[in-house]
C-alpha cells in the first residue's frame, strides 16, 4: 500500500491539530471541517487563516518533491486566495494577510517541505505548514463563488 | 451576501492500492519483491544493495504487463521482451536505476478526492564518455507508458 497521506489542519492559540481533516471549507471561524452556511465570509472580508500540512504514515523510504498549487476554478471578480509555504504555526486569523497569490500552475521546484525542513521526508511525520486564506472586496459580487481545484503532487519511493 | 469557497480535501485519505509492485533481482541470485508474505518491504532495502542489482522490475497485480530494467546491459523490456527500443546498442558505464511513483491528488469542493493518479517513472542513468545520460519510462496505472522526463 505505500505511503498513506492525509491532510492536516491546526487551529487555536494552543494548536489543535485535526488529521484527516474532511474538508478545507475557508469561512469566518477557526476550525476544521466548518460548514460554511454557519460561518459564510461576507463580502468584503476575508477567511480565517488556514494552515494545512500533509502527513504521511504506512511504508516507505522516501518522500520528496512535494508541491502544492490551485490548478482549477476561476476567481470571481475581487477575489483572491493568498498562500505562505514552510511557514511556522501561528494562531489563524482573519484579518487579512499580505501573502501572495496561490501559484495557479505547477511550481517549477517544491514548494513544500519536511517539517525539519529538509527536501525529502524518510520517516512517518508532517511537512511543514502552508497558509491559505481568501480573501474578498467589496467589489466581489453576491454568493458562492466558483469551486477551484488544488493540486498536491509528490514523489514517492 | 456571502462568499465561501468549499474545498473538501481528503479526509482519510488513504493510500489506494498500486497497481504496480517492484521486484530486484540481485547478482548473488537472491530476489527481493515489494511484497512478501504480506509483509510490505522498503525500497530502502534495494537502495542498500544498488551496486548489486542486477534487474528491476515493475508488474501489475495479474502479471500481464511487467517493465523490467536490466542494468548489466542498459536495456528496458517489456514482458521480458526486448520490444522497447529506447536508445542505439552501445556500451553502458556505471548503469543506475532510477524509480519512483509520482502521486498527483486534485481536491474540489463536492468530492473529497476528485482524482489520485499515480505515474510510475522507471529507467536508467548511466555514462558514455564521461557524459551521463538517462532515459525514463512514464507509467501509468493501466500500464500505458511513454518515454521522457
Amino acid at each position: 500500500m505505500a505511503a498513506t497521506h492525509q491532510f492536516s489542519e491546526s487551529n487555536g492559540a494552543g494548536e489543535t491539530v485535526t488529521d484527516g481533516i474532511s474538508n478545507a471549507n475557508f469561512g469566518n471561524n477557526d476550525s476544521p471541517n466548518l460548514n460554511t452556511t454557519t460561518y459564510p465570509i461576507t463580502r468584503g472580508n476575508a477567511s480565517f487563516e488556514k494552515y494545512h500540512r500533509s502527513k504521511f504514515s504506512g511504508t516507505f523510504t522516501e518522500i520528496s518533491n512535494i508541491k502544492f498549487w490551485k490548478s482549477a476554478g476561476a476567481y470571481v471578480t475581487g477575489e483572491s486566495c493568498k498562500a505562505a509555504f514552510d511557514v511556522a504555526y501561528a494562531q489563524p486569523s482573519q484579518t487579512p494577510n499580505a501573502d501572495s497569490d496561490v501559484p495557479v500552475a505547477e511550481p517549477g521546484t517544491h514548494n513544500v517541505h519536511a517539517a525539519d525542513g529538509s527536501d525529502t521526508i524518510v520517516a512517518p511525520g508532517y511537512t511543514k505548514y502552508w497558509r491559505l486564506q481568501l480573501q474578498t472586496t467589496d467589489s466581489t459580487p453576491a454568493g458562492a463563488v466558483n469551486t477551484k481545484t488544488f493540486t498536491l503532487q509528490y514523489d514517492e519511493v | 451576501m456571502s462568499n465561501t469557497i468549499d474545498l473538501n480535501l481528503s479526509g482519510g485519505n488513504t493510500m489506494k492500492p498500486l497497481a504496480f509492485s517492484w521486484k530486484a533481482f540481485f547478482v548473488d541470485g537472491s530476489i527481493i519483491e515489494q511484497y512478501e508474505n504480506g509483509i510490505e518491504n522498503k525500497f530502502q532495502l534495494v537502495k542498500d544493495k544498488f551496486d548489486q542489482l542486477v534487474r528491476f522490475s515493475l508488474v501489475n497485480k495479474d502479471y500481464s504487463k511487467c517493465f523490467t530494467v536490466d542494468l548489466k546491459n542498459g536495456f528496458i523490456l517489456y514482458n521480458n521482451y526486448r520490444d522497447i527500443k529506447l536508445t542505439k546498442v552501445e556500451y553502458k558505464e556505471n548503469i543506475r536505476l532510477i524509480f519512483f511513483r509520482r502521486h498527483t491528488v486534485e481536491m474540489t469542493e463536492q468530492m473529497i478526492e476528485k482524482s489520485h493518479k499515480i505515474i510510475y517513472f522507471l529507467g536508467l542513468q548511466w555514462i558514455v564518455n564521461n557524459q551521463n545520460h538517462s532515459i525514463i519510462l512514464q507509467i501509468n496505472e493501466n500500464g500505458d507508458f511513454i518515454i521522457g522526463n
